[in-house]
């Protein structure tokens, strides 16, 4: 009896021992398809005995997994809303952002497209559906086709909040699951246009269209100079512990940085 | 917090002090130059922008509301009504008019929530128990008033074009009050498809929606015929819009509608308008539209021509099965409307003003009185006549709204409940605050 005791309390151990070297991230899909994959493969390379449960369905899931306790940390391209701050203070939950990296929003239009250049005002008034058609901002005439993020995207807010003046988008825009998605249809369209984080700028069929003169770079961003330049998070519970706090310090050193920089977005410092 | 420095931690304590905690939100340009010139950094200046909001939600009510995690917004609103009501009417083959004075007033209070993966709910609790009135009349000694249950309902939206609504909901057609009374909240089912065109303007769309409404649920056991029937009505209607003009600001909008009814028995004695009739013989083709030129005489203003028809393809059945009318009497199966408006602004800020004024005349056959606007002719069927409104926005949420309404007989000594009133005025003075 005692051996079989001392067996199941050693499973136990073992099972537990186990479960605290998995790490659960939850959330943008701006952070999570290439950024966040390729940190946890890099530090799984160091750290054998860590596992990764990773999952990225838009910045709002993130936000609410930290707030549920089922995620140690939530990915975010955008900040927390009041709602969310407020649903997490009544769970006792106390969110805190951590800085992570830096993306440019880059406005892409076909690669065939001859337009050269938009304003701040141009950009608001497509994306708004004010202008419909590309005569209109010295394009070919033809109808506008405007791909964006879905809903639950905190690209999708973020871009209303800095390129829309938080105007409502037109409704003709088609609401597309990620990044990649966005830039394969106006890759496809010759009268296309969206925005993609500067992970993305370099997919086939597209081009970066300058707005107010200027194109998203490493310089441009951190320098604030860019337009549509943003911070993008983790959140945590408070201060992060044990794995997770371990693994958000290594996104923030200089091999996590490198990392950053090599899948196109801007590192911290 | 403990990345901070004392600095930040100072000037946090100063924000706290001289802003306090429900102006914490609108700090964040002030944060966003502290950063521009150095003070702190980007990091500490989101630490100190998310302790901001903590402390807005820590010391406002927002903080100390316990959501269910699946809620990702809850918008809480209503409105208050006080309306001052003169009326007289007079029935057909009456020597005498009644008149009547009413102080009257109209609580709602909504609640809608969007919740996780597509879903929503959400309830409206208001005054007056009637479907198509929230009408709380002031009676006697400082009574109190019972709140009812005017919407229960359930959302799921499949994608952005699609959405499937289930209890009891906001009436989801493009209607005039010919046909549907503004307070009346249908139950039952609830489809809407929204196709967007594009056209010129880039943003026509054209809206399928439908419905199937439960108009009484009895029991079967108690009585064979109409009688013993669920009644049911099907309602389908496509919505089309198209946009013109600069900005593409003015409008038209055509939206032809069917409604069938299940032939059964109500019991509406709850009704402003109660049903008078032993059958529903409701068929009845719709086509409600707009013409709204934007921008008219300066910006923000708008003329707008509405309209409205009606035609129930069943009611003769309706007339003199139903309502058991001679047949010497016309069944006068259409109603229709036509109507000119002029506003300057939405109407949602201080100043907005609007002028609205409408004709009208419902055929006794022609649409169901369940349903239709109870204030003109009472919510009688066989009149014609005209409504005249008038609001002014006297601050962003309270406006003054003034309408009146005249009416007379189509067919004189048609003698039903629905039909028999010989000519009636109403005059309405209300202060409505919306919060």
């Amino acid at each position: 009896m005692n051996k079989l005791l001392a067996f199941v309390a050693a499973a136990l151990v073992a099972v537990s021992a186990a479960q605290a070297q998995k790490i659960v991230i939850k959330g943008s899909d701006t952070l999570g398809a290439k950024l966040v994959p390729m940190l946890a493969e890099e530090y799984r390379a160091q750290n054998p005995g860590v596992s990764f449960e990773i999952a990225a369905e838009g910045s709002t899931t993130g936000i609410t997994a930290v707030i549920d306790g089922t995620a140690q940390i939530g990915m975010s391209s955008r900040r927390a809303k009041t709602t969310e701050m407020s649903a997490a203070s009544a769970k006792g939950v106390s969110m805190k952002p951590l800085i992570v990296a830096y993306d440019g929003m880059a406005v892409i239009v076909n690669e065939n497209s001859p337009i050269k250049a938009l304003t701040k005002k141009q950009v608001e008034q497509i994306f708004t559906g004010d202008i419909t058609d590309w005569s209109a901002v010295g394009g070919n005439p033809g109808r506008i086709s405007i791909y964006t993020r879905n809903t639950s995207s905190g690209t999708y807010s973020d871009w209303k909040e800095l390129a829309m003046n938080r105007r409502d988008y037109a409704s003709s825009s088609q609401k597309m699951a990620g990044n990649e998605q966005i830039a394969a249809e106006v890759a496809k369209n010759a009268n296309g246009i969206g925005y993609v984080g500067l992970a993305y700028v370099s997919a086939p069929g597209i081009r970066v269209v300058p707005v107010n003169g200027a194109v998203p770079t490493k310089e441009s961003v951190l320098s604030k100079k860019y337009p549509y330049a943003r911070p993008t998070f983790f959140y945590t519970n408070g201060e992060a512990t044990g794995e997770a706090a371990k693994f958000i310090a290594f996104t923030l050193s200089d091999a996590g940085q490198k990392i950053v920089e090599k899948v196109h977005f801007v590192a911290i410092r | 917090m403990n990345r901070m420095t004392t600095k930040t931690l100072a000037l946090a304590g100063a924000f706290f002090a001289a802003a306090g905690a429900a102006l914490a939100q609108d700090n964040a340009p002030l944060i966003d130059l502290l950063v521009q010139k150095g003070i702190v950094n980007d990091q500490e200046a989101e630490e100190l922008k998310a302790e901001l909001v903590k402390s807005f939600v820590h010391n406002t009510s927002a903080g100390k509301l316990n959501l269910g995690s699946a809620v990702t917004e809850f918008k809480l609103s209503g409105d208050l009504r006080l309306r001052h009501q003169e009326e007289t009417k007079q029935g057909q083959g009456k020597l005498t008019t009644d008149e009547q004075r009413r102080d009257r007033f109209r609580f709602r209070f909504n609640g809608d929530m969007l919740l996780q993966k597509g879903w929503g709910a959400g309830f409206a609790l208001e005054t007056g128990s009637a479907a198509d009135s929230g009408n709380q009349s002031f009676v006697s000694g400082n009574d109190d008033y019972s709140i009812y249950l005017a919407r229960a309902y359930v959302s799921y939206r499949y994608s952005k074009d699609l959405i499937f609504v289930g209890g009891k909901f906001k009436n989801p057609f493009y209607t005039t009050d010919m046909v549907w009374d503004g307070d009346i909240n249908p139950q039952g089912l609830n489809e809407n498809y929204s196709l967007t065109l594009g056209g010129k303007s880039g943003k026509d769309t054209l809206e399928f929606r439908a419905a199937q409404i439960i108009m009484a649920d009895v029991n079967e056991s108690k009585g064979g015929g109409a009688a013993g029937r669920d009644s049911h009505q099907f309602v389908q209607q496509a919505v089309y819009t198209t946009y013109f003009g600069e900005l593409n600001a003015s409008s038209f909008v055509i939206a032809p509608g069917f409604m069938l009814s299940t032939n059964s028995v109500i019991g509406t004695t709850g009704n402003e308008t109660p049903f008078a009739g032993n059958g529903r013989y409701f068929n009845i083709i719709t086509l409600p539209g707009e013409l709204n030129f934007a921008n008219i005489a300066g910006e923000g203003t708008s003329l707008k021509t509405y309209w409205d028809f009606a035609y129930n393809t069943t009611g003769k059945d309706q007339v003199y099965k139903s309502y058991g009318i001679a047949s010497t009497y016309k069944a006068d199966r259409t109603a229709w409307l036509v109507g000119i408006g002029y506003n300057f602004g939405s109407g949602k800020q201080q100043g907005d003003y609007g002028v609205k004024l409408d004709y009208r005349e419902l055929g006794i056959g022609a649409i169901d009185p369940n349903i239709s606007d109870s204030d003109f002719a009472f919510g009688n069927l066989n009149q014609k006549g005209f409504k005249l409104s008038a609001s002014y926005n006297v601050t962003d949420f309270a406006s003054l709204n003034a309408a009146y309404f005249y009416t007379t007989d189509k067919q004189q000594t048609l003698s039903h409940a629905n039909g028999s009133l010989d000519h009636s005025q109403i005059l309405q003075l209300d202060l409505v605050v919306k919060f």
